[in-house]
């Protein structure tokens, strides 16, 4: 795959935390690719760093060394505040316990970040709309997080993470507090993102069965990348 | 903006007991605060020099209570002007001091009145405030000295005075002397001081002329010196242009051969206040360096507990919002906004609160100072309210609010993993 269509470029990147004068490594010279439109599985046993990378590649951490680009911008390079205003338009996050802000009903959960962009009140509420109707949960609009099921909350989540439009989604164990059933629906909405919509995904997981969902898988142990899986009907 | 303004709203509904009780905290504190404040406010007011209409209190130079004779009078009236570039008075007032009981065999408060005895028709003029009432008061004050000229023995009574004294316009009563003992003199009160007046709600005016016949009719009669009696005068107040002809007409006076027995002296009448209040000075700076400071420090520290308790409670949140783009500014403003919105609003209920309440409902505040009765909650209130509550907030949560600008997203997810 050429350069110029890999979204994601990490490069030699190592990171690191120090326990009192004790320095514990946690990815070590970690180079990889995602091209545009991927639907990418991180997996890997506790430890192993794929949290670490998926928040390096979403720009909520900086690496120790190494480089990271998302498209033409050097995250790696930027401050927190630059960081930021840059999730905002390119990266949406979906987190394994969901993460909904109680206070707020699911309609203002997903029009939370779209309060950072320049858009007048109709564009927002069209846009917010657009990504609740996607996910199938119109009807829920002024449900607060306490009112809906887990996975109903998780796809609220989803709709937060898409509906800024963004470059890049991450998710961190999107169906780890789910049932099966629910788990099947969100991957299933995942695939349509990748599919319908072209998003990029990368996906940190434990579970295998959500790891058959995407186009490739990554494995992890002590901070390297160690097997490069493509699914069938890529390879 | 408004959405953001919203999001505050709704994260301060979150615990409604906490924010509720945070405010009434507030609440409380701003009314002591805004409570202390007026006090002091009022005696900065009555002890700062002005830089025109300068009043000066002539009184005797080596004794308090300064004692004047009657002589002094008409000549100080003039300044003690001799000469053409001499500096003479605007306008003058006579004081002297009457008091004593309504009932011998009842010596109450209740029972006990104290006169201003002066020329009555320089009260509109000569004494504070009185010449700030709108026309209908001014108005049914002249027509009430009018009275005084026309029957020496006519009295003005302050409102909150009369209703203590249980008695009303038009009643006649005798004064049995305490101040000029044995001198009893009958009053009939003609009016009493309008109520926008509210400082004079338990001041009483007499005529000075009716105490000094009152006086030199009981010598007369009896034969005997009534103590006190040949120097009736507590101090003569003259009003001049500016600080330039106070001093002049101050240094006219006690050069002045007229009066060295007893020497004289003049101040301001801020000074005088002063003076008077000297005896109360520690308490005032402990009112206003120590009292007020700790009061507005204890509502910072209840502000900051408030907000720091919400914010470690919504770390998780913070972190969140960050996720989605919110800068670690957009954070520190959410909760410094949430702490100012506590405040601004308890601020303003409160000072607003307070004003009506002491003003309207108490009819100030009952904390006598020297011949200053009761206190009122001045307009400027209203804002200082707001200030302090806004203030307070501001300090108290700015540390809170620091920390959730520093909240470290990977920080946060790693320990929930």
């Amino acid at each position: 795959m050429a350069a110029d269509e890999e979204i994601v470029r990490v490069r030699n990147v190592h990171k690191y935390f120090t326990r009192g004068s004790e320095r514990v490594d946690v990815l070590q010279d970690l180079s990889l690719n995602v091209p545009e439109g991927e639907f990418l599985a991180l997996m890997g046993p506790s430890g192993s760093g794929k949290t670490t990378l998926l928040n390096l590649i979403a720009g909520l951490d900086v690496p120790s060394e190494g480089e990271i680009w998302v498209g033409n911008d050097r995250i790696s390079a930027m401050s927190e505040s630059q960081l930021a205003t840059w999730r905002t338009r390119n990266v949406g996050f979906i987190f394994q316990f969901y993460h909904l802000l109680p206070v707020l009903t699911a309609y203002e959960n997903v029009e939370l970040p779209l309060l950072l962009l320049p858009l007048s009140s109709a564009d927002r509420k069209q846009r917010v709309m657009t990504a609740l109707e996607l996910v199938e949960l119109s009807s829920r609009l002024h449900h607060r997080p306490g009112q809906l099921s887990g996975g109903q909350q998780q796809r609220v989540g989803i709709a937060r993470a898409i509906v800024t439009d963004p470059t890049l989604i991450v998710a961190d164990e999107p169906t780890g507090d789910l049932d099966s059933r629910s788990a099947d629906e969100i991957l299933k909405l995942l695939a349509t993102l990748q599919h319908e919509l072209q998003k990029t995904i990368i996906m940190v997981t434990h579970d295998p069965k959500a790891a058959e969902r995407a186009s490739r898988t990554l494995h992890l142990e002590k901070g390297r990348l160690v097997v490069d899986t493509r699914a069938p009907q890529l390879k | 903006m408004f959405q953001f303004f919203t999001l505050m709203l709704k994260n301060l509904r979150r615990n409604i007991l906490r924010t509720s009780l945070t405010a009434l905290c507030s609440m409380l504190l701003v009314l002591v605060v805004t409570g202390v404040w007026s006090v002091l406010d009022f005696i900065d007011r009555q002890t700062e020099e002005k830089a025109n209409d300068f009043k000066v209190l002539v009184t005797e130079k080596n004794k308090a209570p300064s004692r004047l004779p009657r002589a002094y009078v008409s000549s100080l009236r003039e300044g003690a002007a001799r000469g053409p570039d001499d500096v003479k008075p605007e306008d003058y007032m006579t004081w002297a001091f009457y008091g004593g009981t309504l009932d011998p065999n009842k010596m109450t408060r209740e029972n006990f009145l104290f006169l201003i005895a002066c020329e009555p028709e320089k009260a509109p003029t000569m004494m504070d405030e009185l010449d700030q009432l709108n026309a209908a008061d001014t108005a049914r004050l002249q027509d009430a000295i009018a009275k005084m000229k026309k029957q020496a023995n006519a009295v003005i009574i302050g409102p909150e005075q009369l209703k203590l004294m249980n008695k009303k316009v038009g009643e006649r009563f005798t004064v049995n002397g305490l101040i000029f003992k044995d001198l009893n003199l009958e009053f009939e009160i003609v009016d009493t001081f309008p109520d926008a007046a509210q400082r004079y709600g338990q001041t009483s005016l007499m005529n000075l002329d009716y105490l000094l016949q009152g006086i030199d009719e009981y010598e007369a009669k009896t034969k005997k010196k009534i103590a006190n009696g040949a120097d009736p005068i507590a101090f003569v107040m003259l009003k001049v242009k500016n600080k330039e002809d106070y001093e002049k007409l101050s240094a006219q006076i006690v050069n002045s051969p007229l009066y060295n027995s007893p020497a004289v002296r003049c101040e301001s009448a801020g000074s005088a206040v002063s003076t008077f209040l000297e005896s109360w000075q520690t308490i005032f700076w402990g009112m206003r360096w120590l009292l007020a400071p700790a009061i507005l420090g204890t509502l910072s520290l209840v502000i900051a507990v408030a907000i720091s308790i919400s914010v470690r409670e919504r770390r998780k949140e913070i972190a969140v919002m960050k996720v989605l783009g919110f800068t670690p500014g957009h954070v520190l403003t959410m909760v410094l906004g949430e702490a100012l919105l506590i405040g601004l609003i308890s601020g303003l209920l409160s000072a607003g609160g307070t004003y009506l309440l002491v003003n309207k409902v108490l009819g100030g505040i009952p904390f006598p100072i020297a011949w200053f009765q009761r206190f009122f909650i001045p307009t400027n209130a209203l804002w200082w309210g707001v200030a302090i509550g806004a203030g307070t907030s501001v300090l108290g949560s700015f540390l809170p609010a620091w920390n959730a600008r520093g909240v470290r997203v990977a920080d946060v997810f790693s320990k929930v993993a």
